[in-house]
């Protein structure tokens, strides 16, 4: 469903990745882990169109999007949860989630979608007439998975869900993206978290400095020892 | 440097000074007098407005209340025409202060709401001046007032006054910027909530900048109103004296003291060089073209942007530091095992949900404590209270016997107290050094700048920054990010440090780095309370773990025993930790 062939983004002079390639499936789930610095965000955010791609080519059922706009990318059927949250703070939680089923097709499912949404993130519910800005960190991350959730995305590209979330509510997410899989929705996660991560994940890559320099499946990737001490300890 | 910046100067006065004895045509003596007023007024917005982010779009209400106080005094009480210039200054810079004692205690004014108010208190001076004695409608003349005879003709003793003027709020702009003052109002620029908590007295010093760039602004209005010699409501508060004011500093480039003189110099000139023909609407579009073109291509502005090109050019190299030079320990070694922090009964709400709902906590000099439980609990509400972001609604804090809780932000962080953002809240216009540095400016030692900075590069090679001193935060990625929030809170060398998720994000490499990173911190004296969620960090570091959960504490004491509490599997963690 996704290709991703040979892709380069720089900040400035130096390239940040350079001859990206990953494949993802319909309705597959795959992961990247890497070291921080390797270039995981940026690769997440070109897919969602948020950087230039200099070279190579990001193509979604055969389609190249190199040259799409950015808003253009949330219409292919893509969403992301981004690093950082990234949240409208102003506004209520409810405003923030409507705003994520923006596209029409996602706007006719609105209501059953936040239905499920505040299913999955009970705090969400009892928050919904509060500014997102007053939440708590892990609260803000719920909302911006949630917020992902309501566009009923295609593919989901998550970037770091895991992160300042309590124990209890990263299995509950991680259970959540697994039922999400299991829906149809094609996922790309990057994640620190690595065990969870190529548990749930039929398909990882390893990104070093810009780089991939392992893929397959997890079982693979964990039998080779230099992958298990580097990101499991 | 200063010596030399002074000498530069002194040159540069005494040459110009000596302009109008060549028998220059008075219209152009007019005409630098009135570039030197100009430079004055975009050069004077600029130790506040530019420095500190909050822009005004109010300096024609100081200018204006200059001038209104020169008019007044000329005419109405014989007062000697320089002599009115210090009350000029003084009135403008008290009308500055009273209106930012009001607008500064509010802390939603920011930005553009700021930007209003400041416009709407013109109107409102002009309404005032207009209806009452100080003018009544008809404008105040100034012609009958006697000029003291400075140069050889008035147009040269305007120049003069404008040129000594110029100068004076030039080298005032420099010296701000290059003091702690400065670094204090390019911090509040950034992020106005960590200047604070990092020991940055913001409120003074919003306050004492606005009270300079207003009194300055005044002065020029005094010596403006003996140049038109006819002072009117409509001319003085119009518009236009602030538009020209912003678009001057952006023109110039608003991050350096010499920026809005370039802006207004070019400014002034190129209408100048227009209305001489019919060509003052051309002017007009010429100088609108241009800012657009500068915004466009040239965002830090024409000054600005060259600056930044030559530091470019001479990219110094750090002096190399031995990573094993650790830094000293902090003053006091721990006494372990006593209260260095205590809360009692803490509470806080936000429009209805019960954050903290009173809470007690203990921390014991030397400890590494663990503050654990599910989102939402508490946790960084407990450190945003503690460390004076918020007020607690209830209870008492006591830091080494002293009670925090009515203390303003950065008198806290002078008691030796730091903390770390969640998601880090670096300044993201100052250098990585430069982030670290301020903290050592501000906190508990003050450090001169020199200490400060050499203080800062040994906490970035500690943090592993070093290679990255004279970068900008925004070239890091999350794991640099995170050790920078690291490193600028440990610049102050706390005897208290609060950690908000510093593990979170990283790999499992990365974390052990970061658990040995704490011990050495720990190692030189500091205590530690950290969040986090990485139960495996949390493990290995704590000597005692306090859960909180809907803002009570539910569990405390040693981790093992703690995290196999039925409550806190239940409430945090999901199953049991191994």
């Amino acid at each position: 469903m996704l290709e991703v062939e040979r892709i380069r983004v720089s900040y400035g002079a130096a390239p940040a990745i350079s001859e990206v390639s990953l494949r993802i499936g319909a309705g597959e789930l795959a992961c990247v882990v890497g070291p921080n610095g390797a270039g995981k965000t940026t690769l997440i955010n070109a897919i969602a169109g948020l950087h230039r791609i200099e070279a190579g080519a990001l193509k979604l059922d055969g389609r190249d999007l190199s040259h799409l706009p950015r808003h253009a990318f949330c219409g292919e059927g893509i969403a992301i949860v981004p690093e950082g949250r990234r949240l409208f703070a102003g506004m209520s939680v409810r405003e923030n989630l409507e705003l994520g089923s923006y596209r029409r097709a996602a706007r006719a499912r609105r209501a059953e979608s936040l239905e499920r949404v505040c299913e999955v993130f009970p705090i969400l519910l009892e928050r919904l007439e509060q500014p997102a800005g007053t939440l708590s960190g892990g609260q803000q991350q719920m909302l911006a998975i949630g917020r992902a959730l309501m566009a009923r995305p295609r593919l989901l590209l998550l970037d770091e869900p895991s992160l300042g979330l309590a124990p209890a509510v990263v299995l509950a997410v991680f259970n959540v993206i697994k039922e999400i899989n299991a829906g149809g929705v094609a996922v790309l996660l990057v994640e620190q978290n690595v065990a969870l991560a190529l548990e749930i994940a039929a398909r990882a890559y390893v990104l070093e400095e810009g780089r991939i320099t392992a893929e397959g499946r997890p079982q693979e990737l964990l039998a080779q020892p230099h992958i298990r001490r580097a990101y499991l300890g | 440097m200063r010596q030399r910046a002074l000498a530069g100067f002194a040159a540069a006065g005494l040459t110009l000074s000596a302009v109008p004895f060549f028998g220059l045509p008075a219209f152009y003596e007019s005409f630098l007098y009135l570039v030197f007023h100009w430079i004055v007024l975009a050069v004077s917005w600029n130790i506040f407005s530019g420095y500190s982010g909050y822009f005004s779009f109010g300096h024609g209400a100081f200018f204006g209340a200059g001038m209104y106080t020169t008019a007044t005094l000329a005419t109405k009480a014989d007062v000697p025409f320089l002599w009115t210039l210090p009350a000029a200054a003084l009135v403008a810079a008290l009308f500055g202060i009273a209106l930012g004692a009001v607008a500064f205690r509010v802390r939603r004014l920011r930005g553009e709401l700021f930007a209003l108010l400041t416009l709407a208190v013109t109107f409102v001076l002009a309404t005032i001046v207009l209806n009452t004695p100080i003018d009544g409608g008809p404008g105040l003349v100034l012609s009958a007032v006697p000029l003291p005879a400075i140069g050889p003709s008035p147009s040269s003793t305007f120049y003069l006054l404008g040129l000594a003027l110029a100068l004076a709020t030039l080298w005032i702009a420099r010296e701000v910027q290059r003091s702690k003052l400065g670094t204090g109002l390019f911090a509040i620029h950034d992020d106005e909530d960590v200047a604070e908590v990092l020991g940055v007295p913001t409120y003074r010093y919003k306050l004492a900048a606005f009270g300079l760039s207003c009194g300055l602004a005044g002065v020029a209005g005094g010596i403006q109103a003996m140049f038109i010699s006819y002072v009117t409501v409509g001319e003085t508060f119009s518009i236009a004296v602030p538009l020209y004011v912003v678009l001057m500093s952006v023109l110039g480039g608003s991050r350096h003291w010499f920026g809005p003189a370039v802006g207004a110099a070019g400014v002034t000139a190129l209408l100048y060089a227009f209305t001489a023909g019919d060509y003052a609407v051309a002017g007009r579009a010429a100088v609108g073209l241009i800012l657009i073109l500068v915004i466009l291509f040239l965002p830090e502005g024409i000054f600005g942007q060259a600056v930044r090109a030559l530091e470019r050019r001479r990219v110094s190299v750090a002096p190399a530091i031995d990573a094993a030079e650790l830094p000293a320990p902090t003053a006091a070694p721990p006494a372990e095992g006593k209260t260095l922090l205590e809360a009692r009964g803490l509470s806080k709400a936000f429009r209805g949900v019960q954050a903290l709902a009173g809470v007690d906590l203990e921390v014991r000099r030397g400890e590494i404590l663990g503050l654990v439980g599910p989102n939402g609990s508490g946790k960084s509400t407990l450190i945003n209270v503690v460390s004076g972001h918020f007020r607690p609604d209830s209870g008492r804090i006591l830091f080494e016997g002293r009670d925090l809780a009515a203390l303003e932000a950065h008198r806290i962080a002078r008691t030796g107290l730091a903390r770390t953002y969640q998601i880090p809240r670096p300044f993201a216009h100052l250098s990585v050094l430069e982030n670290v540095a301020l903290p050592a400016m501000f906190g508990r030692d003050a450090l001169p700048r020199a200490e400060a900075e050499s203080e800062a590069r040994r906490w970035l090679a500690f943090t592993g920054l070093a290679a990255k001193a004279a970068a900008l935060p925004g070239e890091l990625n999350l794991h640099q990010r995170k050790f920078l929030e690291l490193a600028r809170a440990l610049a102050s060398r706390p005897g208290l440090l609060l950690l908000d998720e510093v593990f979170s994000g990283l790999t499992h490499v990365e974390i052990d780095d970061a658990i040995r990173l704490i011990r050495a911190i720990r190692a030189q004296g500091a205590t530690i309370v950290f969040v986090e969620h990485v139960i495996r960090a949390v493990m290995e570091l704590t000597d005692r773990i306090v859960v909180l959960s809907y803002g009570r504490v539910i569990a405390e004491g040693d981790p093992r025993a703690v995290m196999r509490e039925p409550d806190v599997v239940a409430a945090y963690l999901g199953k049991p930790h191994a």
